[in-house]
């Protein structure tokens, strides 16, 4: 592996992107995308083999895709799961992704599968697990895996790294590259009390690919990462220093509940142009008083859809 | 082990504390019961104690924090059983319908990374739910179990390999292949065929159109799920249609599937043969079958 420190690893800055998502699949068979380039859920698209495959391979014929992944569960301590792996190989291949992320998380032990996205705690130990786990996956894919930091709600005792401590050893031990969701920084750091800008400006800025927005929820006692309203304010300030620090790297959307109309989409991470200019968009974190709120909504995937 | 040097690193050890930790947090979020019981049982059976686990602030403590990742598992995947079952919802009422998706989910906790899985044994699951000492002739619990059994057909049609891209669209071509024995005609990959004790298709229909359908009296029902072009059909089918598809199905000749929709319908071969003639194209339209050239 490559460890020299090349610029987003040699990839490219992709421009401004959106999820696909079902929602406007019918919008993208009959429309110009307008967008610059979109991620896809991995696993919404690996067995399926129906319109959303037709829909993927459509728009991947007109803007670049990036795969971006929840199951991977590079943290796990159960066996690397070779059979999903080898998917999401096969996945690569009909699709040519520009490159492939997941999460420095884990998402269950014991063959359970708890479909969310689990904090290590963040030893030395985790960090040398989790290093021979990256090592072994980018061999598996030949490629450089992308990690994206999650937001967190708890902290281990046991934790002696700081996150951007612990993803800056993994970059130097792996050479694998970073996707900075912002907002889950945004979160984490209201959460635990630690500095955002400070993460962003202690984490490698070469290794940085991509960058995450979304909106999140305050929920009074902790803020939650819902992905169901627009980006507020403090997020896009944050993004904005994380586009200074990187250099520029590719920008994409995440609104997984209560996601718009597709026009509106891509009028939300539009405002990334004018957020470089200095121009803040003056939005609030949205406010929940209810605790039914569902942090990394995954139900998106699940939607029927028919030609 | 005997004969085994118990040569322990530091490595290894809190490898093991990492694993420990990972059961202890996974159980918390997949057991049923209230948070405490829960954190409770779990640092019992893994030796730990949350609060010396996980760093408490002054707003939140540490089982506050596990309870915002024991609350997300279930409500996120309440709206996953909700997004594929939204028919049994409607039918159920929510609270009915969230009672028996937790306690799914609590028998059955996903295993696998693909989210299509997890509603994989819904159906099944209602069905062990049912009295054990149910009225013979009494059908009502049969109604969620073939509900959920059709929903599920249609999430697996709209999703498994079919004949997209691999097999040339011949529906169109006029020919009389299927006059002649076994002609070619093959039963589509992305077929299921349904036997079911109500008749479901317009109440899931209506329930996918936000309408408020009545739940239908019983009557025996053949159901074919199918999807052509990437449209999923569900048709109701007379019952030696049905049968010659299942017998296409599981013998792969259309000869003993004809022999098996007459024996099983009670319908002659050479009638069945006669309607074949007019109904396989429109089999053939609906992707229930196809033609290999």
């Amino acid at each position: 592996m490559d460890k020299t420190k090349t610029q987003r690893l040699g990839l490219p800055n992709l421009g401004l992107g959106v999820g696909l998502r079902s929602k406007h699949y019918s919008h993208l068979m009959h429309n110009d995308p307008v967008i610059d380039w979109f991620e896809i859920i991995s696993e919404n698209y690996i067995n399926n083999f129906g319109y959303s495959r037709r829909v993927l391979e459509h728009v991947a014929g007109m803007r670049p895709i990036v795969m971006h992944g929840v199951s991977m569960s590079i943290g796990s301590t159960d066996p690397l799961n070779l059979t999903y792996l080898q998917q999401l190989k096969d996945l690569a291949n009909f699709v040519n992704p520009v490159w492939i992320s997941d999460h420095l998380c884990w998402t269950g032990v014991a063959h359970v599968n708890t479909h969310d996205l689990l904090p290590m705690p963040l030893t030395l130990e985790s960090l040398e697990h989790v290093t021979e786990r990256v090592n072994r996956v980018q061999d598996v894919l030949q490629r450089p895996l992308i990690l994206e930091n999650p937001s967190t709600y708890m902290e281990f005792h046991s934790s002696v790294l700081h996150e951007w401590e612990f993803m800056t050893e993994l970059v130097n031990k792996t050479g694998c590259g970073l996707l900075l969701d912002v907002n889950n920084v945004f979160v984490s750091g209201s959460n635990h009390g630690f500095d955002p800008e400070f993460y962003i400006r202690n984490i490698p800025h070469h290794a940085v690919v991509q960058i995450h927005i979304a909106g999140p929820t305050d929920c009074e006692d902790y803020i939650l990462d819902t992905h169901d309203q627009s980006v507020p304010t403090p997020v896009w300030k944050l993004y904005r220093l994380a586009q200074e620090l990187t250099g520029g790297v590719s920008t994409l959307l995440e609104w997984d509940a209560n996601i718009p109309e597709y026009d509106e989409l891509v009028a939300e991470v539009g405002k990334a142009r004018q957020v470089l200019l200095g121009d803040y968009p003056d939005v609030p974190v949205y406010r929940s008083p209810y605790l039914n709120a569902v942090s990394n909504p995954v139900d998106h995937q699940l939607q029927i859809t028919n030609g | 082990m005997l004969f085994q040097t118990p040569l322990i690193t530091s490595y290894k050890l809190q490898m093991a504390e990492l694993v420990n930790i990972q059961r202890w947090l996974t159980s918390i979020m997949v057991k049923p019961g209230s948070l405490a019981e829960k954190v409770q049982r779990a640092d019992q059976h893994y030796h730990l104690d949350h609060s010396a686990v996980i760093r408490g602030t002054d707003r939140m403590s540490p089982q506050q924090k596990i309870g915002i990742y024991a609350r997300g598992y279930i409500a996120r995947l309440l709206e996953c059983m909700s997004a594929e079952f939204p028919a049994v919802k409607y039918l159920m009422g929510e609270d009915l319908f969230e009672t028996f998706a937790k306690a799914y989910l609590i028998r059955a906790p996903s295993t696998s990374p693909d989210l299509y899985d997890l509603g994989k044994h819904f159906p099944a699951f209602l069905k062990a739910s049912q009295p054990k000492n149910k009225v013979v002739g009494n059908q009502t619990f049969d109604l969620p179990v073939d509900l959920a059994t059709l929903e599920r057909a249609i999430a697996e049609a709209a999703r498994i390999p079919g004949l997209e891209s691999q097999i040339p669209d011949t529906s169109s071509e006029p020919d009389i292949f299927h006059l002649f024995g076994d002609a070619g005609i093959h039963p589509s990959p992305c077929m299921l065929l349904l036997y079911l004790q109500y008749p479901l298709i317009d109440f899931v229909r209506a329930v996918q159109h936000d309408e408020q359908p009545d739940a239908p009296p019983p009557a025996e029902s053949y159901v074919v799920v199918s999807r052509k072009n990437y449209i999923v059909y569900t048709h109701t089918l007379l019952p030696w249609q049905w049968f010659f598809l299942k017998g296409l199905q599981s013998t792969g000749s259309y000869r003993k599937a004809v022999e098996d929709a007459a024996r099983s319908s009670g319908e002659s071969t050479d009638s069945i043969m006669a309607d074949l003639v007019l109904w396989l194209p429109i089999a053939e339209n609906f992707g229930y079958v196809y033609r290999a050239l």
